[in-house]
């Protein structure tokens, strides 16, 4: 029954990327776009309503904010598509991946309450400068956080791999062949790395790389709202609601950590032991190159 | 196996660069109008293009300048002079994302002239003209007006039907993209070009494939 259950997670995904692979994702990317387009406009209202000091106005732009999260998480992103990588490559658990994800978008909100603080206070930035710093600096950076992860991801793999080879012989001499055996400080014999340390199971390390790589990159919409809110004077209202972003957009990137996990955890179930063993590294290394690739693209063109 | 890791790498790059547009989202939405303007010997010879700014956008650009700051999205008479031209301070090289073509043939647009703009309802809508350079005849072949930021930093779509003005004998229908089958010309498009040019440097322009369009025909050329 578990196995079952877990066998689908994976036959989910796999319709999921057929779909995209079809181009039936356009059409989902159309309709995310319509709701963009329709939530920023009531955002917009939102903020009028409240510098108008309308009752209600500061529950409202909470509300629609968070909807503004949701509808632009919906859409292609660069936060999923990390998040579902590392899900997807790393046997890490549901439940680190998940506060790496909410972690992430909310640092994410941070980043913008920062940069535009920072930018009129510190600085006397104008709005061009400031969408300007966003655009041309903290772009490319975020990117370049990407390709790292997805180098990292890739040299994992290749490691483990290298490791697999080195174990494979050896242990063809039985219990105690010990010419190429890894000592672990927890235990005596191994005959390869487990599945659970080849992951290195979100390690802080990664889990800071993710969360960094996805922060740099600030959510335009959180800066037009929080440099509005900063030049009506209603301040905190907008900071309460970059945060409601990065809430609306973490419910994305929490379902989207689910599935991928959900997914791995299919292959695993699908597959017996050993194979998996063998195949994860050889994962890793193909979603960390194609993470890499993307993230170079991206990185290129953002210079 | 070196043979399979350059193959590989190719198919990487290329999935890549097909995730890379899906990858940018929208910052700024835009609607746009599109008026065609027949010259005396009923050859095309300019566009007047009308955009409206979502209202978020409209909201910044008003706060930027200290405009409408009653908040009741009318600007008075004097607000109004001071934002004609908010939009028109173009970079050397941006384009514009107004594109003409016709028989698939880009024709030359001139720099904006004769803007406008105001506010209605929250939204900025400013109005500009770029001439044909040079004017042409229009028959069957339509006449395709294209409305598309190739960066996708704007989201353009083409609302209302696009008026016709100086001949009568001309129709005009809007199309919106067939996402399927500008998805399956950049697949071929990376297929030509696969291991044969380098896809960084030569991404194939297809963001015209997912544009908004107005394609307009008269009875005969003239």
């Amino acid at each position: 029954m578990r196995r079952t259950l877990l066998i689908l997670g994976l036959a989910v995904a796999l319709v999921l990327g057929l779909l995209w692979a079809l181009g039936g994702m356009a059409q989902i990317e159309r309709m995310a776009l319509e709701a963009q387009r329709e939530v920023q406009g009531r955002l917009a209202g939102a903020i009028r309503a409240l510098r108008a000091g309308q009752p209600g106005a500061l529950a409202a732009l909470v509300a629609v904010a968070f909807g503004y999260g949701v509808v632009h998480a919906a859409g292609p992103g660069h936060g999923k598509l990390l998040i579902g990588a590392y899900g997807m490559a790393s046997r890490v658990r549901p439940l680190p991946l998940a506060a790496i994800a909410l972690a992430a978008s909310l640092a994410q909100a941070a980043t913008a309450v920062v940069l535009v603080y920072a930018g009129v206070w510190l600085a006397g930035w104008t709005r061009e400068r400031l969408t300007g710093v966003a655009d041309e600096v903290m772009l490319p950076l975020s990117h370049a956080a990407f390709a790292a992860i997805g180098l990292w991801l890739v040299w994992r793999g290749t490691r483990a791999l290298a490791r697999d080879r080195a174990a494979a012989p050896a242990a063809g001499h039985g219990r105690h062949g010990h010419a190429a055996h890894v000592h672990g400080p927890d235990c005596g014999h191994r005959h390869g790395p487990t599945a659970a340390e080849i992951a290195g199971v979100a390690s802080l390390r990664d889990a800071l790389l993710l969360v960094g790589g996805i922060a740099l990159r600030p959510c335009m919409g959180a800066v037009f709202l929080l440099l509005l809110t900063w030049q009506m004077g209603i301040g905190p209202a907008g900071i309460l609601g970059a945060f409601a972003i990065g809430l609306g957009t973490a419910t994305v990137t929490l379902a989207v950590a689910g599935l991928s996990v959900w997914a791995r955890e299919g292959a695993f179930a699908a597959l017996p032991g050993s194979a998996l063993q063998r195949a994860l590294p050889l994962v890793q290394i193909a979603i960390g190159g194609l993470v890499a690739a993307v993230a170079a693209d991206l990185f290129l063109r953002s210079l | 196996m070196h043979r399979g890791a350059t193959h590989l790498a190719a198919t990487l790059i290329a999935v890549a660069g097909g995730a890379t547009p899906a990858l940018a989202h929208p910052h700024v939405f835009i609607d746009t109008g599109v008026e065609v303007i027949f010259d005396g010997e009923g050859l095309a010879s300019a566009l007047r293009i009308t955009w409206t700014y979502d209202e978020m956008y409209s909201l910044v650009i008003l706060e930027d300048r200290g405009l409408d700051s009653d908040y009741d999205g009318v600007l008075t008479e004097a607000e109004t002079a001071t934002i004609s031209g908010f939009d028109m301070n173009w970079d050397a090289g941006y384009a514009g994302d107004s594109y003409a073509l016709i028989d698939e043939a880009p024709i030359v647009l001139g720099p904006p002239q004769d803007w406008t703009a105001d506010l209605t309802e929250g939204r900025l809508v400013s109005t500009h003209l770029r001439p044909l350079l040079p004017a042409v005849p229009v028959g069957a072949d339509p006449l395709v007006v294209q409305s598309y930021d190739p960066s996708f930093y704007v989201a353009y779509r083409i609302v209302g039907t696009p008026l016709l003005t100086g001949r009568s004998d001309c129709t005009v229908q809007v199309f919106e993209p067939d996402l399927a089958a500008a998805d399956s010309f950049l697949q071929q498009a990376l297929d030509e070009m696969y291991g044969t040019a380098d896809l960084e440097a030569d991404f194939p322009a297809v963001g015209a494939a997912y544009a908004d369009e107005a394609r307009v025909t008269c009875a005969a050329p003239s």
